[in-house]
């Protein structure tokens, strides 16, 4: 083959995948600044939880409703994650201890929940440190009670925690998400509503 | 065409819900400085070390200034808490270019900190010297970690700030309510303040205790000759 047309074919090409990859780097960057991250290379799966929380169990099958735990949510800033002590109610007292479950890791899921508040050899007494799964910027006060009140449901901001095995955002939970739906439901707009 | 805005048209007089307000009443006032203070503590203001008061940088968005009357030896020390005025006709709203700052319908110039871009015009433009700059990211002792509010916004660099007569408290004690009786809440220099120099409420509520204050004899409000309207009023020190 000809030198010159190998190089002459080569160089676009370089140039065209160079300029790809990079076009490819940008597009994920923008989408994730102005929305969420998109769902590839597991951006999109929530974090990992150092006690394995299936919500699926806890509402679908054991009928909870979200307040049962998330017991500040209508009163409240927080909707908070209960402290180790709520879960004991059931899961010490209740004599529910995973053994008769389906899933063979429930039994040693449980014991972490109870090592947590007696203390075990490998750990003190104390609260399990979860990873945040919805953040939202520190110049924005989010505050829980009014959405209750006005009667949206957690669901709609949330999705549909109750079939999630491992909770993830499912919303971006912007602003413009924020105003968007403000708008619609003639909720305050004012800047000092969530900025102050 | 081009059309003229009516420069007569009285700005004071638009309709809101409610108009939040103060009153300072300098008989009572000792100069302790417990507002500036409980202000620090409830609004995350940083630190002020002597360094940033030789520069012209201390951040504060209350403070008691001091001055002196009559000639030696019958002086007397004289002290006016100034803060934000919360102007209704406030001389640091139009000047910023990306509306940072504006006046709600509750008598509160507010201050956005994720809008502010840091051209600090406001501040070169308030003639109370109410607003303060961020000049530095603002860092706090280790052993004051656990001393900051939640409910309120820790500003970073670049950001301009000033008093919001704790609208935090106000959010609060309003969410989801019509009707709060008056002096139920209060900012937190008006709750800290000893000798109940400051007076915090309503000024749409005729019944209010601030109402009736603001329209006492000894009213006035500080260079009221540049007409900014403020929403604080002073009462005036009367000698016996």
């Amino acid at each position: 083959m000809n030198p010159n047309l190998a190089i002459k074919i080569a160089v676009p090409l370089v140039g065209l995948s160079v300029a790809l990859v990079a076009l490819a780097v940008g597009w994920f960057f923008i989408s994730a600044w102005w929305s969420q991250p998109p769902a590839i290379l597991g951006f999109s799966e929530g974090p990992e939880q150092p006690v394995a929380f299936p919500h699926t169990v806890h509402v679908q099958q054991a009928g909870l409703d979200c307040q049962f735990c998330h017991r500040t949510v209508s009163t409240d800033e927080a909707a908070t994650i209960p402290a180790v002590e709520q879960c004991l109610f059931c899961h010490d007292f209740g004599k529910i201890d995973g053994t008769l479950s389906s899933e063979p890791h429930a039994a040693a899921e449980i014991q972490k929940v109870r090592d947590a508040f007696y203390g075990s050899e490998s750990r003190d007494a104390g609260a399990i440190d979860w990873a945040r799964v919805h953040r939202l910027p520190d110049h924005v006060q989010f505050v829980h009670q009014p959405h209750i009140a006005a009667g949206v449901s957690c669901s709609t901001c949330h999705g549909d925690v109750a079939s999630m095995e491992v909770v993830q955002q499912v919303r971006n939970l912007k602003m413009r998400d924020c105003v968007d739906c403000h708008r619609e439901l003639n909720a305050p707009t004012d800047c000092v509503t969530c900025h102050y | 065409m081009v059309t003229t805005p009516d420069l007569d048209r009285d700005l004071t007089k638009r309709p809101r819900e409610r108009s939040w307000g103060m009153v300072v009443d300098l008989d009572r006032c000792t100069g302790c400085q417990a507002c500036v203070i409980a202000c620090v503590a409830e609004n995350n203001i940083p630190i002020n070390d002597e360094s940033h008061y030789h520069e012209g940088r201390v951040m504060s968005w209350i403070r008691v200034e001091r001055y002196w009357e009559g000639e030696f030896p019958n002086v007397k020390a004289r002290f006016i808490p100034l803060m934000c005025q919360h102007c209704e006709n406030a001389p640091c709203e139009p000047v910023c270019p990306v509306y940072a700052t504006y006046h709600n319908n509750e008598g509160l110039n507010v201050q956005v900190y994720n809008r502010c871009v840091g051209t600090r015009y406001c501040a070169n433009n308030c003639p109370y010297h109410a607003r303060s700059f961020n000049y530095w990211e603002p860092v706090w002792p280790e052993d004051l970690r656990h001393q900051l509010n939640p409910d309120v916004t820790v500003r970073s660099r670049g950001v301009m700030e000033k008093c919001t007569m704790c609208v935090q408290r106000i959010r609060r004690a309003t969410r989801g309510r019509d009707d709060v009786p008056d002096g139920e809440f209060a900012p937190a220099c008006v709750q800290a303040c000893p000798t109940q120099t400051l007076t915090f409420g309503d000024l749409n509520d005729k019944s209010s205790r601030v109402y009736e204050l603001s329209h006492d004899e000894r009213n006035y409000t500080v260079l009221k000759s540049l007409g900014t309207a403020p929403n604080v009023t002073y009462l005036k020190k009367v000698e016996d």
